[in-house]
């Protein structure tokens, strides 16, 4: 996955996410926070799972089904390639 | 003290430059006297004390010539001017007629040269575009119902309905822009332009030419809200890389000499630069490059007086410029002079006994 877009973002503790180089703004919770900041890492899909699992109590799929669904909307955006 | 007059002060929901240019240049460390150039006495910055220091009405650029060399000619009798920034499209092709004779006064303008202005006109927007390597809109001009019902058939709906000069509707049914066609026709005359319609984020770039292919500086915004008649209502500053190179690429073509606006919409699919319009003139919100620390009308004034300026674009992305309306209470007089003499001091003390 090409992070490039990701890396430039502004994110914010309370979640506000501004993008500079295409002034658009978003609102994210804090997992999707969590998920980003380890994006940026360039932290592949499974190993973001296995390290959320350790935060979260969630099922292995309910938590796959969650990331695999927030990264399809950061593709969308355009964020993430 | 710089005698700067400035033309645009129509600070009207579809605002002119002037005050905006103006407001830029007092802000600015330089002395500056501001002078509005106004076509109508209820231009709200005739009587915007602290920006527009003194107000003349000026004849319509579509009159005759004469009577408008005329009175420029006395207003600087009475203003000494040294620099006039004039800040309309419909206004420019007479000061680029008049440009010599203004200089023979001692009044210097950075404007571009007829070519180079009818380059960028929006029937020859799909050249410009292919030649800056950007993509553009498909477009028909039209000049009766004919060519729009054409156009309409061959670009589908929805679609822009735009005038030569100004103003641009998005219409969702033949019906609809027959409306918009007549509506701008009788405003504006013709051309009609109707346009492809492509969904997207509309981004502004404004700078201003040296006429040698090089700039003052760059500021890009994205329009975050527009007024019914698309003007930029809100807008946040962005660093885009991409959008200050199409600018480069623009200027070393064009090598355009003075304020500019690039208009581009990114499509929302294949994120591919459009291009929507060139204005030939700073934009209505070009305070905002002033405030982010791009002040392009100082630079502009610098350029022509021969001091030293600043080429940067170094600003702060994320900053938000938020319009809003005001009102400002007036006594009768002013209306009085304004209209009955022509002109109009501001800031001047009330006697006191």
């Amino acid at each position: 996955m090409n992070t490039e877009k990701l890396v430039n973002l502004a994110v914010s503790d309370t979640g506000f996410i501004f993008d500079p180089t295409t002034g658009q703004t978003y609102n994210t919770n804090a997992l999707g926070m969590e998920i980003i900041r380890l994006l940026k890492k360039n932290c592949d899909p499974p190993q973001i799972i296995e390290k959320l699992l350790e935060q979260y109590a969630v099922s292995a799929n309910e938590l796959e089904l969650d990331v695999m669904d927030y990264i399809r909307n950061l593709k969308n955006f355009h964020l993430l390639s | 003290m710089l005698k700067i007059a400035v033309s645009g002060i129509n600070a009207v929901d579809n605002p002119g430059p002037g005050t905006g240019i103006m407001r830029a240049l007092k802000e600015s460390p330089l002395a500056v006297r501001t002078i509005g150039l106004a076509y109508d006495a209820m231009e709200p910055g005739i009587y915007m004390d602290g920006i527009v220091d003194k107000s003349y009405i000026i004849p319509y650029p579509s009159g005759e010539r004469k009577s408008f060399t005329t009175r420029l000619k006395y207003i600087h009798s009475m203003e000494k001017l040294d620099i006039i920034i004039p800040a309309l499209d419909a206004e420019l092709p007479v000061f680029m007629d008049i440009a010599t004779e203004l200089e023979s006064w001692g009044i210097k303008m950075l404007i571009p040269d007829r070519h180079k202005f009818n380059l960028r006109q929006k029937m020859e927007l799909n050249k410009l575009a292919d030649a800056i390597d950007i993509k553009s809109p498909r477009y028909f001009s039209c000049t009766s119902y004919d060519d729009l019902h054409r156009a309409v058939n061959d670009l589908g709906l929805p679609c822009m309905i735009k005038g030569p000069f100004y103003e641009a509707f998005k219409a969702v049914s033949l019906s609809e822009a027959e409306g918009f066609f007549i509506r701008i026709a009788n405003k504006w005359g013709y051309p009609i332009i109707a346009q492809q319609f492509i969904q997207g984020e509309e981004y502004d770039v404004v700078g201003c030419g040296d006429g040698e292919g090089g700039h003052l500086g760059l500021f890009a915004i994205k329009k975050m809200t527009t007024t019914s008649l698309g003007k930029v209502w809100n807008a946040i500053s962005i660093k885009n890389e991409e959008l200050h190179q199409t600018a480069d690429r623009l200027l070393t073509f064009l090598k355009w000499r003075g304020g500019f606006e690039l208009e581009v919409l990114i499509d929302h699919q294949t994120q591919a630069i459009n291009l929507i319009e060139i204005n030939p003139r700073f934009p209505a919100w070009v305070y905002m490059s002033a405030a982010c620390g791009v002040n392009l009308p100082e630079r502009l004034v610098r350029f022509l007086m021969g001091m030293d300026y600043e080429r940067t674009s170094d600003y702060r992305s994320g900053r938000i410029m938020i319009r809003y309306t005001n009102e400002i209470i007036k006594d009768i007089k002013d209306f009085e002079n304004i209209s009955s003499l022509g002109e109009l001091e501001n800031n001047i003390e009330e006697e006191t006994c």
